[in-house]
């Protein structure tokens, strides 16, 4: 397919590099002898939606951390907008797989979203809480704001912990498998809900998921991590026109043969070859 | 616990009460050595009516309050500290574990001889005794909260203080209330013993210089007293900790 066809979005990332993962690889054990991330070398574009999808345990998670500073490379740089990562860097926020985990379950809903918020930001109460019930409203959760997340379904939950993240007012977010504990139907809704809060902003998304259909689905562009130690192996633009839609998407030629080789890269390695 | 289950525990404890009537009337036990609940129960509401308890159970109350508290002042700053730094915990845990395993009452006659037999004394011994068990287990809530609660924290760059306040604190708060609760129990055994020992007044003195003088009703009413005090403050303690952790039991 060719350039054309390419959002506007799409055409952005091309021109200007936000993050820069060079040759960053992680190692466990003494002298990183145990590795796990091999030399990955990847560039996320300004605006741009990436998936990150891999077998489980290719270190794909281990990855977005890096990224995101919790977690320290065992050699290789990274730059966001040219600066190098040394621990969580200013704008950007983790989205966690486990959100049960992630919320505080002391807090209400509100009290959550509240807690992303920059207190230099937000100064007053009456600002704070204006502030949290505009999210609230974005992930419509407003009417449960006093509720806590115990009294909340796996979805909601993750919806909150959107809101929380977006709290923060991040440029990059990093999504680590967040819609792999939900239900299919919730799934989808949460698809689009993100994918409507990131055509609203100029956020960058990295999302990792080892999920075809939800990274061709949601990406402008996916990278396909190889079994350990991993390495970026493939790459591509989905080129598929936005905003998408869960039903005429899915059904497009462009999304089908997409879907077929990004399974036949995953499955390459554990096939019997015929 | 159901309504029937209650009833049926409950009753048990009457029928209990009414056996202990029962063989101090029938002459089967020396009404010198134990009396008849009921005795016991006239003796401890003359005595309260005189208004004599008041002022034992105001002074054992006090200093209870004033150890314990200090105790988790103290054992949860030691607990947050040790149970959040390496070289913290490193520092401390030897002389934890020399000190941690003796029996606080060993320690009360040394301590007479430092502190006298007042209320400083009192204070110390019931701190100690209450101190280990909230510290240790502040230092296991630090050390089992889940790495995705500060990598949260970490994203969201909280800084140090709000990290310990909002996020460190609050999750190990169901596991510090469970030692806070053993912590109690301990506390109120070595304030009686302090009474006791220091012969100054206080509920454990009352017990004992009943039984010296032979007023043995008075002396049960006493331990009537002493265990009401537990099961009160057991009771509140209930509520103290559903109060601040009702998120935690509905959260499995």
């Amino acid at each position: 397919m060719n350039a054309q066809n390419i959002t506007p979005r799409g055409q952005a990332v091309a021109q200007h590099t936000l993050i820069s993962i060079e040759a960053v690889s992680k190692g466990y054990g003494t002298g990183n002898a145990n590795l796990a991330v091999g030399s990955v070398d990847l560039q996320v574009g300004r605006g741009e939606f990436l998936s990150i999808v891999g077998p489980s345990g290719c270190g794909k998670s281990t990855l977005l951390k890096i990224i995101a500073g919790l977690v320290p490379q065992s050699s290789g740089t990274i730059l966001i907008d040219g600066r190098p990562v040394q621990g969580p860097p200013a704008k950007l926020v983790y989205l966690f797989q486990q959100y049960a985990k992630s919320l505080f379950p002391w807090l209400t809903v509100e009290q959550n979203v509240a807690f992303g918020l920059d207190p230099t930001v937000a100064r007053s109460k009456a600002e704070r809480h204006a502030r949290c019930m505009d999210l609230l409203g974005k992930v419509g959760l407003a009417a449960s704001a006093q509720l806590y997340p115990y009294q909340l379904s796996g979805g909601m939950q993750q919806r909150v912990a959107i809101a929380r993240a977006l709290a923060a007012d991040p440029k990059v977010l990093l999504l680590d498998e967040p819609f792999s504990s939900v239900d299919a139907l919730t799934r989808l809704e949460l698809h689009d809900l993100v994918l409507s809060l990131w055509e609203s902003t100029d956020l960058t998304v990295v999302l990792v998921t080892h999920d075809v259909e939800e990274a061709i689905y949601l990406s402008d562009r996916v990278a396909v991590l190889g079994p350990r130690p991993s390495t970026v192996t493939h790459s591509y633009h989905t080129d598929l026109p936005r905003p998408r839609d869960p039903v005429a998407t899915p059904a497009m030629e462009r999304y089908q043969l997409l879907r077929i080789e990004l399974l036949e890269r995953l499955l390459s390695g554990r096939r019997p070859k015929p | 616990m159901s309504r029937y289950a209650f009833l049926v525990g409950g009753g048990f404890v009457v029928i209990l009460l009414a056996c202990a009537e029962m063989a101090v009337r029938g002459g089967f036990v020396s009404p010198y050595m134990a009396p008849a609940p009921s005795q016991v129960a006239l003796t401890l509401a003359s005595m309260f009516s005189e208004g004599r308890v008041l002022a034992p159970l105001g002074q054992t109350l006090g200093l209870l309050l004033a150890g314990f508290t200090l105790a988790c002042v103290l054992g949860i700053a030691l607990g947050l500290a040790m149970g959040a730094d390496e070289r913290v915990y490193n520092l401390f845990d030897p002389l934890v574990e020399i000190i941690r395993p003796i029996p606080k009452p060993a320690l009360i006659p040394p301590l007479m001889l430092f502190l006298g037999f007042g209320a400083e004394m009192k204070i110390v011994i019931i701190t100690m005794a209450a101190f280990f068990p909230i510290l240790i287990n502040t230092i296991g809530g630090v050390k089992t909260i889940d790495p995705v609660v500060l990598q949260t924290a970490r994203t969201f760059r909280v800084g140090p203080a709000r990290t310990i306040f909002q996020v460190i604190l609050p999750s190990a708060t169901p596991m510090i209330l469970a030692g806070a609760r053993v912590a109690l129990g301990l506390a109120l055994v070595v304030a009686i013993l302090g009474d006791m020992l220091a012969s100054n007044g206080g509920l454990g003195f009352e017990i004992v210089d009943m039984q010296r003088a032979f007023m043995l009703p008075e002396m049960y009413a006493w331990v009537v007293v002493v265990s009401l005090l537990g099961l009160l403050q057991a009771f509140l303690f209930h509520r103290l900790e559903s109060w601040l952790t009702f998120w935690a039991r509905n959260n499995a």
